[in-house]
C-alpha cells in the first residue's frame, strides 16, 4: 500500500476529482463522443438506424470480450479468442457446407469445441503451471495451425446456405438483428453468473486473492478452468456469428478481435469500479471502442487511424485502471 | 508530563488526519530523543499505523507539524525522510529475494563507481563492513536474501539504514516472525544503536519487549497520545491501563468442561525435514494448543492437516473415517476449517466487502430458492449484520472493504466466516499476532464460545503466554516432534518455555 505512487500526495479535492475521473471518465468519454459525432454529422450518426446497426456490429466484439472478462477474472490471460474464433468460423462453415450438418448441430459442435479449447487452456495453465500468456498463445497458434490443415488457408465461400448467413443478418423480436439477442443473453447470462450466483462468488474470491480463496475451501483449478472455458465458448460463438455475417469461414477472420477485446475489457474495468475487471464494464469498453470505430468510418478518416485509435485507448484504459486502484488504496 | 532534557531529534505535534469519515489521529504528540528506544503502543486502530506512515512521508497529515531537531520540515516522500535521517522498516520487510546481501543493503542507495563509471562493489564492501560487523550480519555478502531467514533479512534492513547514516530507525512490530533467540540478538542489536547515538522508534504489542527495551513509551488511544511514559512510571500495570483505557477485564476460563470423543485422530504424521513425528487426538469441545519456537514445524503440521502439502507418511481420521485430504478444498468438505497465520494475504479479500469475505467459502445458506443457483444479496446483507453484532466488529456497514477495518477487526472477519459453516474441527494459526489487547480478549472469548457449541478447536502460538490462558491442553513442538503434553495445573507459562527449549538443551548437553 505504500506503494501508491504520487497519488497520495495529492489533496483531498484534487484525489476526489481523480476519483471521479477514473471511474467514470470512461462513461464521459462515451458521452461527448456521442455528442461531438451528433454535432459533426447530424444527419448520419445520431439516428436509430444507425445506432441499431453499430450496436449489432459491436454484439460480436461484445461476446468475445464478455468471454475474455471471465479469463481475466479468474486472474488469467487468454490470448486464444481472436484466432480461436478464427478456426471456429472456418470450421463452423466447412461442417454445414462439406459434411451438411443441420445449422443448429453445427453451431452446438463449435460450442462443445470452444469449452473443450477453454478446458486446454486451463489444464496447461492450472495443472502444467504455465503462465496464461505463454500457455494461450500456444494454444492460440496451434489453432491457427489446425485452421490451415482444415481449409488449406483458402476461404469457405461456395455453398454455403442463406439460412446460416440469417443466423448474423437476420433480425427477430421488434426487428432487432439476432446478434443483438445474442449478446444480450451472453451479457445477462454472464453477469447473473458473475454478480448473482454462488460460482460467481468463487470465480470474484479466486480473482482476487487465489491464495485466501484456497484457503477457505475453494478449488481455484476449478475455477480458473472455467473462466477459461466461458471464454473459449464466447470465441466460439463470435466466431460462428461472424462467419454467418461474412457469408464465408476465413482462417483470420476473426484474428483483430483479439486487440479489440483487450482493450473493451481494461477499458470495462476502469468504468464504474476501481480497477476491478467487471461483465457490466466490458459491456461499456466494448460500446466505446466500436462507437469510435463507426464516428471514424462515418468522418472517412484513413485506415490506419483505427489502429492508432485502438492502440491509444488501451494505454488510456489500463492507465485509468491503475489510476483507480492506486486511489482506492492510498 | 517532565519536559524532555534535551531537543528531540524527532517531534511530531498535533498530528491530525482522518481518511473519509474516520478520524484516525487526533492532536497526536510523539518526541524521540536522540539515541533513544522509544516505544510506541496502543490498541489496534488507536492510529499507530497511521503515525508511523505520517513519519517517513508515506501519508500526509491534515494538521499539525513535524521537527527535526527542532526546525520544521515538510516530509513529502519516503525518500525526503531518508534524507532527513529517518530510516523505516515495515512488518513486511522490502528486499528483492534474487539480489545478493550486498545488492540489498545498497539498494536505492547512491553507490561508489570506477573510473568507467561501473559500480565499484569492492570498494563498497570495504565501506560497509563496519556496518555489517556492528549489525552482526554473519551471511555471506554474495548469498542470495532470499536463503536467509526473516531475522537475517531484518539484519539487512538495519544495516541498510545505517549505511543512510540514519539517526532514527523505526521498527514496526519486529519480533512478529522471529524466534526467541533471533529476539535476543535483535535486542542487543537495538541497544547497540541507542549507545551509538541512533534512536529507535519500536512500534510492538508486545509489552515485554517494550519494557524490556525502551526507556520512554507513547501510548495512543482513539487517535490521541494520551501517555508518555517513562521512569518509575513505565510499568506493565501502566501500559495496560493507559492503552485500555479502563479496568482490564480478565477471561474467565472455562477449563475443565466435559471433553466429548475424538473428533480428528493424528497418527504419525510426517513430512521431512519441518514434522518428523507428529500423533495426537483432538476432542469435541476442547481447545487444544500447540506451542514452541518459531521453526519448531507448527506451521508444517497444520498445512498437513489442511491438505496444504501431504504428509510422506503417518494417517489422519475425522470422526472415525479416514482422512487425506489432497486440497484446502477437500479438507473443508471433510470438515476443517482454518484461520491462516497472514489474514491479510490467505485470509481476505481486502478490497471486498465485510459481507464477501464473511461468505466466502460457504455460500449455501445465501441461496435465493434451493433449486435455482442464485444467491440473495439481501440475505447474505443479513447474515453478515447478525455476525458483525455477534462478533462486535467494528465496520460501517457489510458492505464497507474489509482492508479498511483495524487489525482484529479483520481477524474477527475470519474467524466469522467459520462461525456459520460449522466445521467439525477448526485450525487458527497465530490468532491474534497484530491485534491489540481488547480484540485480542475478545478473539479468546470467541474461540472459547466456538469449542462450547462442540467446535474441535487446535490454536497455533508462539507466544506462550497465550495459550495457558485459551486452552484445555497445550502441546509443545520442538525439532519435528511433539515433546510435551501440558495440562491443568502443568500447563503454565514457563512449562511451555521450558519444553519448548527441551529438545534443543538435550542435544546441546548430549
Amino acid at each position: 500500500m505504500s506503494d501508491a505512487g504520487y497519488t497520495r500526495r495529492l489533496s483531498p479535492g484534487t484525489r476526489a476529482a481523480l476519483g471521479v475521473f477514473a471511474r467514470y471518465g470512461t462513461i464521459i468519454g462515451l458521452l461527448v463522443m456521442i455528442l461531438v459525432f451528433s454535432f459533426l454529422s447530424p444527419h448520419a450518426f445520431p439516428t436509430y438506424n444507425n445506432f441499431i446497426n453499430v450496436l449489432s456490429q459491436a454484439s460480436l466484439a461484445m461476446i468475445i470480450a464478455g468471454g475474455l472478462t471471465m479469463a481475466v477474472i479468474v486472474g488469467e490471460l487468454d490470448l486464444s479468442v481472436g484466432y480461436a474464433a478464427s478456426l471456429h468460423g472456418v470450421l463452423v462453415t466447412g461442417l454445414i457446407v462439406a459434411n451438411h450438418l443441420p445449422i443448429p448441430v453445427a453451431v452446438l459442435i463449435e460450442l462443445a469445441l470452444g469449452a473443450v479449447i477453454g478446458v486446454v487452456n486451463g489444464v496447461i495453465v492450472t495443472k502444467l503451471k504455465v503462465n496464461s500468456v505463454i500457455a494461450t498463445l500456444g494454444v492460440g497458434t496451434v489453432l491457427v495451425g489446425l485452421s490451415f490443415a482444415y481449409s488449406a488457408g483458402v476461404p469457405i465461400v461456395s455453398g454455403v446456405p442463406e439460412s446460416f448467413l440469417q443466423l448474423a443478418l437476420g433480425r427477430w423480436l421488434f426487428g432487432i438483428p439476432n446478434p443483438i439477442i445474442f449478446m444480450a443473453l451472453v451479457f445477462g447470462g454472464l453477469w447473473l453468473l458473475v454478480e448473482r450466483t454462488a460460482v460467481g462468488q468463487e470465480i470474484q474470491a479466486v480473482g482476487g486473492n487465489p491464495a485466501a480463496a484456497r484457503l477457505a475451501g475453494i478449488n481455484v483449478d476449478r475455477i480458473k478452468i472455467l473462466g477459461f472455458v466461458l471464454s473459449g465458448m464466447c470465441a466460439a460463438l463470435t466466431g460462428t456469428l461472424l462467419a454467418a455475417r461474412l457469408g464465408s469461414g476465413t482462417t483470420n477472420a476473426a484474428d483483430s478481435y483479439l486487440l479489440t477485446a483487450f482493450a473493451a475489457v481494461f477499458l470495462g474495468s476502469a468504468t464504474l469500479r476501481d480497477g476491478e475487471f467487471h461483465i457490466l464494464g466490458t459491456l461499456i469498453g466494448t460500446l466505446i471502442i466500436v462507437l469510435g470505430f463507426n464516428g471514424l468510418n462515418i468522418f472517412g478518416a484513413p485506415t490506419f487511424s483505427q489502429f492508432v485509435f485502438q492502440g491509444a485507448i488501451l494505454i488510456v484504459a489500463v492507465g485509468l485502471a491503475s489510476l483507480g486502484r492506486s486511489l482506492a488504496e492510498s | 508530563m517532565a519536559a524532555p532534557p534535551a531537543v528531540p531529534f524527532v517531534a511530531a505535534n498535533a498530528i491530525s488526519k482522518s481518511y473519509g469519515g474516520a478520524q484516525a489521529l487526533r492532536d497526536a504528540s510523539l518526541s524521540v530523543l536522540p539515541g533513544e528506544v522509544h516505544g510506541l503502543v496502543g490498541a489496534n486502530g488507536a492510529g499507530k499505523s497511521t503515525l508511523i506512515r505520517i513519519l517517513p512521508g508515506v501519508t500526509q497529515p491534515d494538521t499539525g507539524e513535524i521537527a527535526i531537531e527542532g526546525r520544521p520540515v515538510a516530509i513529502v516522500s519516503p525518500h525526503a525522510a531518508s534524507g532527513l535521517g529517518m530510516s523505516f522498516i515495515h512488518q513486511e520487510l522490502a528486499f528483492v529475494p534474487d539480489m545478493t546481501v550486498l545488492e540489498n543493503i545498497m539498494l536505492g542507495l547512491p553507490k561508489k563507481t570506477t573510473r568507467l563509471g561501473l559500480v565499484d562493489w569492492s570498494a563498497i564492501q570495504r565501506d560497509v563492513a563496519p556496518i555489517i560487523e556492528r549489525v552482526g550480519i554473519t551471511a555471506p555478502l554474495d548469498a542470495a536474501a532470499k536463503s536467509l531467514s526473516t531475522a537475517e533479512n531484518w539484519l539487512i534492513s538495519i544495516a541498510r539504514a545505517l549505511v543512510w547514516k540514519a539517526r532514527l530507525i523505526v521498527m514496526d512490530e519486529p519480533t512478529a516472525s522471529l524466534s526467541a533467540g533471533e529476539c535476543r540478538k535483535l535486542f542487543s542489536i537495538i541497544r547497540g544503536l541507542s549507545t551509538s547515538g541512533v534512536a529507535v522508534l519500536y512500534v510492538s504489542h508486545r509489552l515485554d519487549e517494550i519494557l524490556d527495551l525502551c526507556s520512554r513509551v507513547t501510548v495512543l488511544r482513539d487517535g490521541r497520545s494520551v501517555a508518555v511514559l517513562g521512569g518509575p512510571d513505565l510499568t506493565r500495570r501502566g501500559l495496560v491501563q493507559a492503552i485500555v483505557g479502563g479496568a482490564v477485564e480478565h477471561l474467565p476460563k472455562s477449563r475443565g468442561a466435559a471433553r466429548g470423543e475424538v473428533v480428528l485422530s493424528v497418527r504419525g504424521l510426517c513430512r521431512l525435514p519441518r514434522v518428523t513425528e507428529a500423533s495426537f487426538d483432538l476432542h469435541r469441545g476442547e481447545v487444544l494448543g500447540l506451542g514452541g519456537l518459531v521453526g519448531a514445524g507448527r506451521s508444517e503440521l497444520a498445512r498437513l492437516l489442511y491438505g496444504a502439502d501431504r504428509p510422506d507418511a503417518g494417517s489422519m481420521t475425522i470422526e472415525g473415517r479416514p482422512f487425506a485430504p489432497r486440497t484446502p478444498a477437500g479438507a473443508v468438505r471433510a470438515g476443517l476449517g482454518l484461520v491462516p497465520e497472514e489474514r491479510r494475504t490467505e485470509g481476505l479479500l481486502l478490497g471486498k466487502s465485510v459481507a464477501f469475505n464473511l461468505s466466502l467459502g460457504n455460500l449455501t445458506p445465501l441461496l435465493a430458492s434451493p433449486v435455482l443457483p442464485f444467491i440473495s444479496l439481501r440475505k447474505r446483507a443479513r447474515l453478515a449484520q447478525a455476525t458483525i453484532r455477534d462478533l462486535s466488529i467494528k465496520a460501517s456497514s457489510p458492505e464497507q472493504p474489509v482492508g479498511r477495518l483495524s487489525g482484529g477487526n479483520q481477524q474477527k472477519v475470519v474467524i466469522g466466516r467459520w462461525l456459520r459453516s460449522k466445521p467439525k474441527v477448526l485450525i487458527l494459526d497465530e490468532p491474534t499476532r497484530g491485534v491489540d489487547i481488547g480484540a485480542r480478549g475478545e478473539i479468546h472469548r470467541l474461540i472459547r464460545e466456538l469449542a462450547g457449541h462442540g467446535m474441535a478447536v487446535l490454536v497455533i502460538s508462539s507466544e506462550p503466554d497465550e495459550l495457558p490462558d485459551l486452552c484445555d491442553r497445550v502441546l509443545v513442538m520442538a525439532e519435528g516432534r511433539i515433546v510435551r503434553e501440558l495440562a491443568g495445573t502443568d500447563l503454565t507459562r514457563s512449562a511451555i518455555i521450558e519444553a519448548s527449549y527441551a529438545l534443543t538443551e538435550e542435544r546441546v548437553s548430549a
